[in-house]
């Protein structure tokens, strides 16, 4: 086994012990600490892979765990991969070193929050590494579990929970969807390596369920990477503990989807239905999370917004960027390529500041018992570190210089611009409204950077009245956000190394066979001269600017926007209605009466069995075979018939027992009459007794009391009772006439020769078939028991018991 | 001719007849009833690995060969049944020790309960559809008389609708099999294989194949469940682990055997209208499952969902789609036992079925919390738990036979189950705990280690899934090749 897998695995391992280490230690130092260990080590040792991955090369490992149906743990160690495992680990040693200090050891039941953080890691690390789409689906559904119970961390709160169900639902059905799509990409290309498929693109997107099977893998990248309408469960996962926020919330779970759509861009890519779909549901998403985040007033909440929007903004840039698969010619497409650069580059650079922003958040919300902007103002005198990272990654945000958030917006503008320009895809006709949309939620982002800057930092100190009194920050939990701040800057300065060794494996990765034909080289430069990108980004400052200034003016429009059209409404009604939907439906059969469960049976049984003749050709009869109806045996049939009536309309239960009696002494005789003289008495004898039990269990109950049904309930009765009774002769009548084989009841006439018995019924029954006879032996035995324990045991009543409503 | 497949039934049956002679010794019962548990399972993974290497394995009764005599066959599809069948059974049987009490302890609840096993072992192992009736029959006067053990009004109540039913199924049941012996003239199933596809399946055997259909499916509850969610929650916890566990897989086993190995020639009537009831089911049994807030009536209804997806992998009749199922047999035997387990220590605990009136128990249980958490997401099929791989052969079988809505249903209703099981979790051991260990109304000594037993098992059976798959790919290479059972059965005789 290779040593790369020992280092996946870490975290899950690693998590076995926590208890443990808590337990033993926590009372002295915090269990964080010894958390911090895993993603250092597996950071460090995936920075080994990056000079062999930066030159070009794939490491490609596999490791059996259900070989013989070909889900195994294949490792696909690429660019791709390689930066989003940095990503995990990296953010992941920043987000425990801060949760040592956001998350008291006292109150807090450390080993919990770290045990679903190091399975959370586990199954994120699993998950981009992943090639079989089987194990990817496994890890895929891991972190969907862990953010789950991360989420409701608190979980005595009903907002966690409720966030908790909603962001499980809403990504577990998801990933049903990607799964389903797996399946159907595995049935097209007979493999289950995403590799593999990569190189049957042709095939499968010349299959006719092509559509179908990319629609659900969107389906599920969607929801994870809260693409809008899906992207409700994201503002409600913010009940969570800030660290879980920074770091599953927006630096890597939710881009699980993104890299999804990454992976997949070569199986999918270069026709216009996976453009549209991407590129579309990423612009929409960009435009509707920024509108949205400008409503909000809990910083946290602005924050997942914000993230929706900015996820929204890489989605788009893989649409934008698949057009390139479109030309055979690679050169021609590498204009459009540079969107998906653009995506790995904002990819990054949105960890950063991003993170950076969450941490100071907590921050705020830990020093202040608030994150509230309109009780929030003036923090500017108490916290200046504070305000200077977070001035670092709203600005980084809003796209400005001098910081990472610059770069990749300016490329944002490129790959739009590009793509506007397309003669393909009915880009003609779309490509301006796609640019315009791109400027304008950009203009939007810039004031909601504004809003988190200057609503929590500006404005007097004096104005504002905060629970606890603003301090400022101890000097550990800040260090997490400035290495982020700090990085912000530093990928601002250096653009170049990070795209050598990380962006552009990244992004061969992504375009494999692009890669080969065409060199994917770029270099970023903050400076392009004073181009069309720069005008734009001139243009959002002002403008957003503007809008900032006269907010109150306008703000006003959101609240005209009915709540009742909200998507979280929506959500809610949604489940409100099928819960009661299927009460009322599960009500309406499930009536817990007798008499409709047998209705449902029985004339379900005429409808197949019925509706199956009817459909398939009707039964057969052949008469030649049956015997000839002979006087007393219509005599017999009579008297059966109208003991059997008798029974239903007697008024005293003596009666109908007594026609009971009748009806088997009748039945007795017809096996006098056909042969059966053995069958003959023992009927007769059970007859006997069970009319006498009968007799002797009746005089201890009450009267029979009339019931009135209503004439509509004997109508189905009657017609149930018909319609079974001619179905069932039709076919009883059709298998005697369809006698198609010998019967081997004649091996038995040789019964005496055989067993040695001269009754061949005995030799059957305690011979041939004695098994029969031995399990019927112990059937009555049971109900022997039965009746004992019937008599004897009468339990209490007891609450727990009673299984009813 | 091997001595070995008849134990499984017959051991029951003797240790059972013992404890019934034994009344009153309690203690005797205990480990009686474990003993033979364990000695079935040992009988069935000899058998298990006698057919890895030998094939089939089969018994004539008394001598008599097939198709005169009766025939017991293990086949590796209803050997891995047993086996999981007394995995099953002994925790439940463990768990029965610290809550049955003594007074249902006294009146033969362990005696029953082995009875019981041997009717399920016998329909697993049997060859012969007459035989078959008379295993359900077993199996089925034991359940009365389980249902009923106690006497309590809800359980008399919901036992008279039970017997009803029942009655009524196997009346149906012999009236099926007389018209087949009338057209087939043989009982043994093997024969009727042999001479139903030299008869070509015809209208009136197609319209018999459907009548044995709406039988099975009512043991099964496959569409035909209404019966099933009050009967499943009248009785103690560990008699309807035992029912929710066994009973209803031992209608879906005789499904897909007759319609495997006898009826499997007009799959496009037969197997179609499966996966429809199938989907029927699904649907039904997960709303129902989303409609109450009661604990038990959730997991009854996830039972329904349970037996619709498993059908649903053998409706498309593909090598993967029953594949799917015999995976998805097992794990949710073992996994719907656990639910009731976990369900009926939930309700012993706080003595209330109702979720509204639960919350925060993890404070106290947290190891009974955490294998719920566990038991749900496996029974939503929620990887790396046993449930999985199932659920991914399953839908793949579906799909490629074109089913596209019956994978489709199924995948919905998982997330639905989910929904119902997560309810659960989310209202009984998360919130504020609002009792303290006094004001609990029972304890959970001595009912966790069985539960966790399955807890491992159904952890085991989805990491492990390639320890089995020989296992299974035997089964499923029986079940799709009627031939090898009819040469084994019938050797010269049939042909």
């Amino acid at each position: 086994m290779h040593c790369f897998y020992l280092v996946i695995a870490f975290p899950f391992i690693y998590a076995l012990a926590v208890p443990f280490l808590y337990n033993k230690f926590n009372s002295k130092v915090h269990t964080g600490w010894f958390i911090l260990v895993v993603p250092l080590l597996v950071f460090l040792h995936l920075l080994s892979y990056i000079p062999a991955v930066s030159s070009g090369r794939t490491i490609y490992l596999t490791l059996p765990w259900i070989p013989s149906y070909d889900i195994n743990l294949t490792a696909n160690i690429d660019g791709l991969s390689l930066i989003f495992s940095l990503i995990i680990t990296g953010m992941g040693f920043l987000v425990i070193f801060y949760s040592i200090y956001y998350l008291s050891k006292q109150k807090e039941e450390l080993q919990k929050f770290y045990i679903y953080l190091l399975l959370f890691m586990g199954s994120m690390l699993g998950l981009v590494f992943a090639d079989n789409i089987f194990v990817l689906y496994v890890f895929w559904e891991m972190t969907s579990i862990s953010s789950f119970l991360l989420i409701a961390y608190w979980f005595e709160r009903e907002k966690s929970r409720s966030g908790a169900r909603k962001s499980l639902m809403i990504t577990i059905f998801g990933g049903l969807s990607m799964l389903s799509g797996f399946i159907l990409l595995s049935l097209i290309t007979d493999t289950h390596s995403i590799r593999e498929m990569i190189s049957k693109a042709g095939m499968i997107q010349s299959h006719s369920l092509f559509v179908p099977a990319m629609l659900l893998v969107l389906l599920g990248a969607f929801t994870k990477s809260a693409q809008f309408p899906f992207s409700i469960w994201l503002p409600d996962a913010m009940e969570a503990p800030t660290p879980v926020s920074t770091y599953l919330h927006s630096a890597t779970m939710v881009k699980a989807g993104i890299y999804l759509v990454a992976r997949c861009t070569t199986i999918f890519g270069g026709v216009p239905e996976w453009f549209w779909f991407v590129s579309s549901a990423g612009l929409v998403t960009l435009l509707y999370g920024s509108i949205n985040a400008v409503r909000q007033t809990d910083l946290k909440a602005l924050l997942a917004y914000s993230t929706v929007s900015q996820l929204g903004l890489i989605m788009s840039l893989l649409g934008l960027g698949s057009a390139a698969l479109y030309f055979d010619v690679a050169e021609e497409g590498a204009v459009y390529a540079v969107a998906i650069f653009a995506a790995i580059f904002h990819l990054v650079n949105h960890s950063t500041f991003k993170g950076c922003l969450f941490m100071v958040v907590g921050i705020i919300d830990l020093e202040t018992g608030t994150r509230d902007i309109k009780k929030l103002g003036g923090l500017l005198h108490w916290m200046p570190v504070s305000f200077l990272l977070a001035l670092t990654g709203s600005l980084a945000m809003a796209g400005l210089p001098p910081f990472n958030g610059f770069l990749s917006k300016e490329l944002f503008f490129t790959a739009v611009l590009n793509a506007s320009k397309m003669s393909i895809f009915h880009m003609e006709t779309w490509g301006n409204i796609l640019a315009i949309t791109a400027w304008v939620a950009s203009v939007i982002t810039f004031v909601y950077c504004l809003i988190i800057l200057l609503k929590t930092f500006g404005g007097k100190p004096g104005d504002y009245k905060l629970k606890k009194k603003a301090r400022k920050a101890p000097v550990a939990i800040l260090i997490p956000p400035l290495i982020l701040a700090s990085l912000v800057i530093v990928i601002f300065l250096y653009p170049n190394v990070l795209a050598k060794y990380l962006l552009q494996p990244a992004w061969q990765a992504v375009l494999p066979t692009f890669a080969e034909t065409a060199s994917l080289q770029i270099k970023i430069s903050a400076w392009h001269g004073l181009n069309t990108e720069l005008l734009m980004t001139i243009g959002v400052v002002i403008t957003g600017a503007f809008l900032y200034k006269t907010l109150r003016k306008w703000y006003v429009i959101f609240r005209y926007y009915p709540a009742a059209l909200t998507l979280n409404n929506l959500y809610e009604l949604l489940l409100e209605k099928m819960e009661k939907f299927s009460l009322a439906l599960t009500r309406r059969y499930m009536t817990g009466s007798v008499r409709d469960y047998l209705v449902y049976i029985l004339g379900f049984i005429i409808l197949t069995v019925g509706g199956f003749f009817l459909i398939y050709g009707g039964p057969t009869f052949d008469s030649f075979r049956d015997a000839s109806v002979n006087y007393y045996e219509l005599g017999l049939l009579i008297g059966m018939l109208t003991s059997a009536l008798t029974v239903l309309l007697a008024r005293s239960r003596l009666t109908s027992v007594i026609a009971v009696g009748a009806l088997g002494f009748l039945v007795a005789f017809f096996f006098v009459l056909f042969r059966a003289p053995d069958l003959a008495l023992t009927q007769l004898v059970v007859e006997t007794i069970t009319t006498v039990l009968f007799l002797l269990c009746f005089c201890h109950l009450p009267k029979l009391k009339q019931e009135k049904t209503p004439i509509r309930v004997k109508a189905v009765n009657g017609l149930i009772s018909a319609g079974v009774g001619l179905v069932m002769t039709i076919l009883a009548l059709s298998a005697n006439g369809n006698r198609l084989f010998e019967s081997i009841s004649r091996f038995y006439e040789n019964a005496y020769e055989l067993a040695g018995a001269k009754n061949i019924v005995n030799a059957i029954l305690v011979d041939f078939r004695g098994f029969d006879t031995m399990l019927e032996i112990l059937v009555l035995s049971m109900a022997g028991l039965g009746v004992h324990t019937l008599i004897k045991l009468r339990l209490a009543e007891r609450r727990g018991n009673e299984g009813t409503e | 001719m091997n001595n070995l497949v008849i134990l499984p039934i017959i051991i029951p049956i003797i240790t059972g007849m013992v404890m019934v002679l034994f009344r009153n010794n309690i203690w005797l019962h205990r480990f009686l009833s474990l003993l033979a548990t364990v000695l079935i399972g040992i009988v069935s993974i000899m058998l298990i690995e006698q057919i890895k290497t030998a094939g089939m394995q089969t018994l004539y009764l008394g001598g008599w060969q097939a198709p005169f005599g009766i025939a017991l066959v293990a086949d590796m599809f209803a050997v891995l049944l047993v086996l999981v069948a007394a995995l099953v059974t002994f925790c439940c049987l463990c768990y029965a020790f610290s809550s049955i009490g003594r007074e249902r302890g006294r009146h033969y609840f362990y005696p029953l309960c082995l009875f019981l096993i041997a009717g399920v072992n016998g329909s697993f192992l049997t060859g012969d559809i007459f035989n078959l009736f008379v295993c359900f029959e077993v199996m089925l006067v034991a359940s009365y008389v389980l249902i009923s053990l106690g006497g309590t009004k809800v359980q008399l109540r919901e036992s008279f609708k039970y017997i009803l039913i029942n009655m009524l199924s196997s009346f149906l049941f012999l009236i099926a099999i007389a018209y087949l012996y009338a057209m087939m003239g043989t009982l043994n199933l093997a024969h009727l294989s042999v001479r139903v596809a030299e008869a070509g399946q015809g209208g009136v055997i197609t319209a018999v194949a459907l009548l044995f259909l709406m039988v099975f499916s009512l043991k099964a509850g496959l569409f035909l469940f209404f019966w099933l969610p009050g009967s499943y929650s009248a009785p103690p916890t560990a008699i309807a682990a035992i029912f929710g566990s066994l009973l209803t897989k031992v209608g879906v086993y005789a499904i897909i055997r007759l319609f495997s190995l006898v009826f499997y020639h007009e799959p496009g009537v037969t197997h179609l209208f499966i996966g429809v009831l199938a989907a029927v089911s699904m649907v039904l049994g997960a709303m129902g499952a989303v409609a109450y807030w009661d604990v038990k009536r959730i997991i009854t209804y996830n039972v329904v969902v349970g037996v619709g997806f498993i059908l649903a992998g053998f409706a498309s009749f593909s090598v993967v789609g029953v594949r799917g199922s015999v995976y998805y047999l097992l794990h949710d035997m073992i996994v719907k036992a656990l639910l009731f387990l976990l369900g009926g220590s939930i309700i012993h605990l706080t003595g209330t079925g109702r979720l509204k009136e639960m919350s925060g128990l993890i404070r106290l249980h947290p190891q009974l919390g955490w294998m719920f958490f566990v038991a749900a997401l496996s029974v939503s099929g929620i990887p790396p738990l046993s449930g999985f791989i199932g659920k991914i052969f399953v839908t793949a079988g579906t799909f490629q036979t074109g089913y596209f809505w019956l994978g489709g249903i199924g995948l919905l209703t998982s997330l639905l189950v989910l929904y119902s099981v997560m309810r659960i979790f989310m209202n009984v051991f998360w919130g504020y705990t609002n009792l303290t260990e006094e004001t609990e109304k029972g304890t959970t000594k001595g009912l966790l280690p069985s539960m966790a037993f399955l807890t491992v098992l159904t952890l085991a059976l989805g990491l492990g899934a390639e320890g089995i798959h020989t296992y299974v790919d035997l089964a499923v290479e029986g079940l799709l090749n009627p031939h090898i059972y009819t040469g084994t059965v019938l050797g010269g005789n049939g042909q």
